[in-house]
């Protein structure tokens, strides 16, 4: 179901842009780069940001569409494109821009994997807060534009938080940054906040500064059991309200607990995981303050190994369960309850499973949902199922399907209703990428 | 174009049947207290208008569209960087009769507030609750939660917390065209463009702040407040790194050098040692456990950087005799000199050193005192230096001292500002900053929403434009032919 459209007439200026090495034409190894079925006819891995200026230059002119990549572990994620005339990596650009240890900053290309920056500034002992799923493939350009993030999240802010300057190539071509490479800085218009997040729809990242973080010398994990979500988010509400300063604080259900650790006896346990940093003195007044619900405490290699998979729980729902729905949800805190329960309500009326974790002292949830093994096989319960999801919205929850069976895609919007004015957004889009050059038709426009 | 108001009169008669008959100014004696801030500029605008609400404002914004007059929003008017001052004959909105808490949403920890509400009337009016709201400006008695929306503003500390876009979830905003529009709401994120990331900061330039999102942060369970006291601003500045390489971060870490001390001490009896070359004023905040364990971290960094003492504040009243010192500063050096002019470049924190040694020499070639009093712990300096307007040579050495250290910043990979915003003060240093592109990629959004400049003109970006900056042709004969 490839839609290859050749474009012959460009591939001689891609070749004189990048060097013949770097431009791939070949079908059959293009459709291995598919989003969503669609292969590009043609993708390009620049070398520096004037090649990559270079191409968007010459795309915007002649009215292309074009695809940025940096691992491919999101690349399925957002609406059907219609057609793609250029994909492109940032796979060479990993330069690193500045790193001053003393300095607690690194500046570094967008190709650069989340793995490799994380390696890079342990070394000092310092620590890179984004804990996407997949760092070994995730890149700094692909977490940037998808704004993702991980249980960190809790502890150490969002990308808003620590992504300290950016540089970038506009939609029609003009080689821009904003912020710099201190930790304070308002000179000039924020424009990290408008690159993350945006889906690579304003323009092509190619590298940016971040604050790191002192790495912890000790954590520990502690697990608190409950009989009901109700019960595990109102300990939460006593974790968020007690003077405890965790790094992680994470609702695992029963079927995601199933997931994220095999061989484990089946239950109906909601758990609230905790992750505190600290010396053994901090560790015992954390074991004080949760006290007895508390059923285990997990540390070292296990403790790698547990946040490891809670990080990587869309990929490992989505490999158990290949036909299911995948969603992300930003929520206010207090929603997480009301939200969990309306989801329920929808799984068992369309005979549906799920599973779901969250930051729920942020108010961010990830949902896998899938066709109960007795139920009849239906696509169109994949489409209700998001619909009623969607309905009952509330007031401030944006909700993004992740990933849906691919006979569901042209019934299944990816982003639904947001709180922030579309006109606004609009504007943003058209100031920067005026031709729609970048993703066209897969975000919001 | 904008062009003065030259139907003024009418222009009036139209805001007062807006805002209501006492809610607009337009006598010179009562526009002169409308054409400062705290900076050094002056313009008097042609009317101060005081809406009670945002459908006003909309109302307003359509009015000055119309009219092609030039508006301005306006707070307290405590800023450093020239963001409120008008444009000659300009609206200013001034947000005086906004000033109500909407909203405290304990569960969500958020609160909704109107633009005017004074930055620590929010933190006291949740303080019950246990909660604060965290950007701490030294000016947070007066200044206003729409001011630090504009300016982004910081404060001590954002050493931990990060500045006012850290704090901001969503705003209702009333654009040129006086269309009413929302971004965000209480989630700490959603999908689509961070609009409201991208509003906090620019300067009154792409809309006006009508409703503030704010996050509340729970009052910690413990303060821990050091001042390590060192013979000279070398010892002091070496420390603030080895703070920081020893895995702490503070709450606060704010440096004062000898002189500004003595000055300080003079004037409200902090505390400070007065034969010190430079203090530190650090804070910690916590888990009880975690806090004790930092402070004596942080003693041992300081006695083995040199330190002739490390002070701990014994009580909450000590506390706060501390930090009257530093926030106090501004206001004592009123005592010495007529005029200050301060600066408040950033720089990477490993070159605190070098940047104060730098600016010990700008002070020696100009023949002129300056006084360190900053946010060591983020590298956000704020030289202070002394002038009397009346002299016109001095003032002339006061800006090039100036120039000469945000320079210094620039060349050390620092910004020309961290908290005070561009304003007009700063405006044509951007070029220092950013290329002809980074600023044509700006004033595009800004037209985008802004596009006839009725919006805080002649501010943030550089006058007068210069022509677009074309990169090198290319040689490949491909790429001339695409013209590339």
């Amino acid at each position: 179901m490839s839609t290859v459209t050749t474009t012959p007439r460009f591939a001689p200026v891609f070749r004189a842009i990048c060097g013949e090495k770097y431009v791939m034409e070949d079908p059959a190894e293009l459709q291995a780069w598919n989003v969503l079925g669609v292969a590009p006819a043609l993708a390009v891995t620049p070398a520096s940001v004037d090649e990559v200026t270079n191409i968007l230059r010459f795309a915007n002119q002649h009215g292309l569409s074009m695809v940025p990549a940096g691992g491919f572990t999101q690349q399925q994620v957002g609406n059907l494109p219609q057609q793609i005339d250029v994909l492109l990596f940032t796979s060479r650009l990993t330069a690193v821009e500045h790193y001053d240890a003393g300095d607690l900053t690194v500046g570094i290309g967008a190709g650069c994997t989340v793995a490799q920056l994380s390696a890079m500034v342990a070394e000092n002992g310092l620590f890179f807060a984004g804990d996407p799923a997949q760092p070994e493939r995730c890149t700094i350009g692909g977490l940037l534009a998808t704004g993702l993030y991980g249980p960190l999240r809790h502890g150490y802010g969002g990308l808003r938080d620590y992504c300290i300057g950016v540089r970038f190539v506009t939609g029609d071509g003009r080689k821009a940054k904003g912020g710099g490479r201190v930790v304070k800085n308002v000179a000039g218009y924020d424009m990290m906040k408008l690159f993350i997040g945006s889906q690579g729809t304003l323009g092509v990242i190619t590298s940016a500064s971040f604050k790191l973080f002192p790495a912890p010398r000790q954590t520990r994990t502690f697990v608190a059991v409950f009989s009901s979500a109700a019960e595990a988010l109102e300990f939460r509400y006593h974790v968020l309200r007690s003077p405890l300063d965790p790094i992680c604080l994470e609702l695992v259900s029963p079927e995601a607990h199933k997931l994220l650790v095999p061989g484990s006896p089946a239950g109906a346990w909601w758990s609230i995981c905790l992750r505190a940093a600290g010396s053994d003195a901090v560790l015992a007044r954390y074991r004080t303050e949760l006290g007895s619900a508390v059923v285990r405490e997990i540390d070292g290699a296990n403790e790698r190994g547990f946040w490891r998979a809670l990080e990587d729980f869309s990929p490992i729902a989505a490999e158990r369960h290949p036909r299911s729905l995948s969603i992300s949800m930003t929520l206010p805190v207090r929603d997480v309850q009301p939200v969990l329960s309306e989801l329920a309500a929808v799984a068992e009326s369309n005979r549906f499973a799920f599973a779901a974790i969250g930051r729920v002292g942020i108010g961010h949830l990830l949902v896998s949902l899938w066709q109960a093994p007795d139920a009849e096989v239906s696509m169109v319960s994949f489409v209700n199922v998001v619909s009623a999801l969607r309905n009952h919205l509330l007031h401030d929850v944006s909700m993004a399907v992740l990933r849906c069976p691919s006979e569901t895609r042209h019934h299944v919007s990816a982003w639904g209703p947001m709180p922030t004015d579309l006109e606004s957004m609009r504007a943003v889009k058209m100031a920067l990428d005026p031709k729609d050059v970048l993703n066209r038709g897969r975000f919001l426009f | 174009m904008l062009h003065l108001p030259v139907n003024l009169p009418g222009v009036v008669d139209h805001l007062r049947k807006i805002a209501g008959r006492d809610a607009v100014l337009d006598r010179p004696e009562d526009l002169m207290l409308y054409e400062y801030d705290a900076g050094i500029r002056k313009s008097t605008p042609g009317a101060v208008v005081f809406p009670q609400n945002t459908e006003q404002v909309s109302q307003i914004m359509r009015l000055a569209t119309a009219e092609s007059i030039a508006v301005v929003a306006r707070g307290a008017g405590t800023g450093l960087s020239g963001g409120s001052i008008p444009q000659e004959g300009g609206i200013v909105i001034a947000f005086s009769r906004m000033n109500r808490i909407l909203e405290v949403d304990v569960e969500n920890q958020r609160a909704v507030v109107q633009p005017g509400v004074v930055n620590l009337q929010l933190s006291e009016h949740v303080s019950h609750l246990g909660l604060y709201f965290a950007p701490d400006p030294s000016s947070q008695k007066a200044c206003t939660i729409g001011g630090n929306v504009a300016e982004n503003s910081g404060g001590p500390h954002t050493l931990m917390h990060g500045v006012t876009v850290n704090h901001v979830t969503g705003v209702e905003v009333v654009l040129p065209s006086g269309e009413i529009v929302h971004f965000g709401g209480k989630a700490a994120e959603s999908y689509g463009y961070d609009m409201t990331g991208f509003l906090v900061g620019s300067e009154g330039t792409v809309g006006i702040t009508t409703a503030i999102t704010v996050k509340l942060l729970r009052k910690p369970e413990k303060i821990a407040t050091l001042l390590g006291v060192f013979e000279s601003v070398d010892d002091a500045a070496l420390t603030v790194s080895a703070i920081t390489a020893a895995g702490i971060t503070p709450a606060a870490l704010e440096m004062l050098d000898g002189w500004t001390l003595r000055t300080v001490e003079a004037f409200c009896h902090a505390g400070y040692p007065l034969d010190a070359g430079a203090v530190l004023l650090i804070e910690l905040e916590g888990l009880r456990e975690a806090v004790e364990e930092q402070a004596i971290a942080v003693r041992e960094v300081c006695l083995r950087q040199k330190a002739r003492e490390v002070r701990r504040a014994k009580d909450e009243e000590e506390r706060a005799l501390l930090w009257k010192g530093r926030k106090m500063a501004f206001a004592a050096l009123g005592r010495v000199t007529p005029s200050y002019y301060t600066q408040d470049g950033v720089v990477p924190r490993s070159q605190i050193p070098a940047v104060m040694r730098h600016i010990g020499n700008v002070a020696k070639k100009y023949d002129l005192i300056i006084g360190n009093i900053f946010h060591a712990g983020d590298g956000n300096l704020h030289p202070l230096i002394l002038f009397d307007m009346r002299d016109a040579a001095q003032f002339e050495r006061v800006l090039s001292a100036s120039w000469e250290i945000l320079e210094f910043c620039i060349q050390c990979g620092g910004s020309i500002t961290g908290e005070h915003g561009v304003g007009m003060e700063k405006r044509d240093l951007m070029p220092l900053l950013f290329t002809e592109e980074d600023l044509d990629v700006m004033i595009s959004l800004r037209n985008a929403f802004n596009g006839a400049g009725i919006l805080n003109p002649q501010k943030i970006f550089p006058t007068p434009r210069m022509c677009r900056e074309i990169s090198g042709p290319t040689q490949n004969p491909v790429l001339m032919q695409e013209g590339l």
